[in-house]
């Protein structure tokens, strides 16, 4: 953090001016905070709210209730299946997909690959063009003719895909902040490739790792469209995909306790990015951004 | 460069993503051109015959087509210039928070959007707007009078404020990544240049004007193009917010060929194929020209 308002701290101050300009710029940041955190305190309110006041025109309950999550837990299985699946499918797709990026993106930079000029060319491309949407059809047919549609593995081998190209660029942006000298050194000491992506090249990546993580994690974990494309069981779905088709609000899946369950699912996200945050902020601003 | 044998060898760590590029990414292409030419109904036991140019051209046709394209032109209209300008306002007020842990707090703020995956925004935002339990109804029915349970504003439907409000959610999701962004290139524009503008007498908005977006032109560049692309093709928003009624401002053409796809009649899927191609290939025409705009004319 300290980088980025470094040169805040060398300008001159424009201090001594007008106090309201100090209260204008704080309380316009405030208010799009605000606008951001809102709408999620509302659904968390929700939450705890008694069933009957879930149904009334007051946004504050008279009644708190907080056995809704309990309720998911002990009396929805369907649910918690739900949100194994997807603990599933984005903990594989999150690793395939960082393994790969890590590994392309050192071959990019720090090894010299032949056609290494052609492969950034088509990734470039690949961000410009809309794959997801046209390669659907294909994809569909493809987890079709090899059994895997309403298979956990027939979503996990497409979502790699989703974020290939970025997170390829991203670990290119990241190895490139990392000095040639320090590899060609190790080259000279005579360690293999393999070992100096290993004991130099990782352990300088982490904070380039970390962004990886949370972008494919988000990514896979709220994926919708080819979840609903290539399954139609309830029972393979993901957790957010059944959320979005049970919007119905009575009987069991009752607003309140939809809401716990969206709760459950934003947390996972919301609690990695909070306890990685430090590594995250340092790996967008190390070049995770500079595509 | 010479290039060795021994060198084809580092090949092996582009391998493993080589693998998937190809599977799920150029096979389905390739194979969604190839039906694209064809009759192909996944449902019909009839083989597919080739048939030429004829989806491209009842596609161009197409009525609903031609809608859904305006309708996803007219949600990029109003998307691009609001996730562009509300980050960089947004990024350049926080940059000028001096206290380092402020900071860091408003940028966390900021970004818990990006964190929340895509299909949990749109369920967030369709409860949000919801016209009965919804909470901005609720308020502006049950605590500030402005309307009637009757007359309250339906804010996805079929109605004009639809493509807003799904614009709306879009930029409310990306305005922390974007902020993100525009920050990390503030960072690189050195205190110096702002100082000898001062010293010049330029003011704030005409340093703005002059120092920092040019410096920011790069990134500017690049969001525009990449967003652009992303909202001519948004579809989950729509899917999920909308649903499939065709008269709904939200049915666009990625609607339309996925609706198509997957749930109209025997799939005809050779059709959709046809329809995927051609907004990509209208995309690709925008994302040409904003290239040549944007062209380095130094």
């Amino acid at each position: 953090m300290a980088d980025t308002n470094a040169h805040l701290a060398r300008a001159p101050r424009r201090k001594r001016r007008i106090r309201w300009s100090g209260v204008l710029l704080h309380g316009t940041i405030i208010f799009f905070c605000l606008v951001i955190l809102v709408p999620i305190a509302w659904v968390l309110l929700l939450s705890i709210k008694s069933l009957r006041d879930a149904y009334t025109g007051t946004l504050w309950p008279e009644h708190f209730d907080f056995t809704h999550y309990a309720y998911v837990f002990v009396h929805m299985p369907q649910a918690l299946r739900n949100f194994a699946n997807s603990i599933i499918v984005t903990l594989s797709t999150v690793v395939i997909t960082s393994i790969i990026a890590v590994l392309a993106g050192y071959a990019l930079v720090h090894l010299r690959t032949p056609g290494r000029a052609v492969v950034f060319t088509v990734l470039v491309a690949t961000l410009f063009f809309p794959t997801r949407l046209v390669s659907l059809i294909g994809i569909f047919q493809i987890q079709n003719s090899l059994h895997l549609i309403n298979t956990l593995p027939g979503l996990i081998l497409p979502y790699v895909t989703l974020n290939l190209a970025l997170s390829i660029m991203i670990m290119r942006g990241i190895f490139e902040q990392i000095s040639p000298e320090m590899v060609d050194a190790a080259h000279i000491d005579g360690a293999s490739s393999w070992r100096t992506l290993r004991e130099i090249l990782l352990p300088l990546a982490t904070n380039g790792i970390v962004v990886l993580v949370i972008i494919n994690f988000v990514s896979a974990w709220g994926e919708y469209l080819l979840a609903v494309t290539l399954t139609n069981d309830q029972s393979v779905r993901t957790f957010p995909v059944v959320l979005v088709t049970t919007f119905g609000g009575f009987g069991e899946w009752a607003f309140p306790r939809v809401a716990a369950m969206y709760i459950m699912a934003i947390t996972p996200g919301i609690l990695t990015f909070a306890f990685a945050q430090r590594w995250y902020m340092k790996g967008l601003m190390e070049g995770a951004l500079k595509l | 460069m010479q290039v060795r044998l021994r060198d084809w060898g580092n090949w092996v760590y582009l391998i493993p993503g080589l693998f998937f590029f190809l599977v799920y990414m150029a096979y389905p292409i390739l194979k969604v051109s190839w039906i694209s030419f064809t009759d192909y109904q996944y449902l019909s036991r009839v083989p597919a015959k080739f048939v030429g140019l004829k989806n491209f051209i009842d596609v161009l046709a197409d009525p609903i087509f031609r809608t859904g394209m305006l309708r996803a032109a007219t949600f990029t209209a109003i998307f691009l210039p609001g996730v562009i300008f509300i980050p960089l306002l947004v990024a350049v007020l926080v940059d000028r928070v001096k206290n380092p842990k402020v900071s860091t707090v408003y940028r966390l703020i900021l970004l818990i959007p990006a964190v929340i995956p895509g299909a949990m925004i749109f369920v967030l935002w369709r409860w949000l707007y919801d016209y009965e339990i919804g909470p901005i109804n609720v308020i502006l029915v049950n605590y500030l009078h402005l309307f009637t349970a009757r007359n309250a504003p339906q804010w996805v439907g079929v109605s004009n404020l639809a493509v807003p409000a799904v614009a709306f959610v879009e930029i409310w999701w990306g305005l922390g990544y974007h902020t993100m962004f525009f920050l990390a290139g503030l960072a690189a524009i050195p205190g110096e240049i702002f100082e000898a503008a001062r010293v010049d007498g330029a003011n704030e908005w005409q340093m703005f004007w002059h120092v920092t977006v040019p410096r920011l032109r790069p990134i500017l560049l690049i969001l525009v193009v990449l967003r652009f692309g992303t909202a001519m093709a948004v579809i989950d928003d729509f899917l999920i917010m909308g649903g499939l009624n065709r008269a709904m401002p939200t049915y666009t053409w990625t609607v339309y060929m996925w609706h198509l796809a997957f749930q109209i009649g025997n799939w005809p899927q050779g059709y959709a194929a046809a329809i995927g191609w051609l907004g990509a290939a209208a995309m690709l025409v925008v994302v040409a020209a904003l290239f040549w705009v944007f062209r380095n004319r130094d």
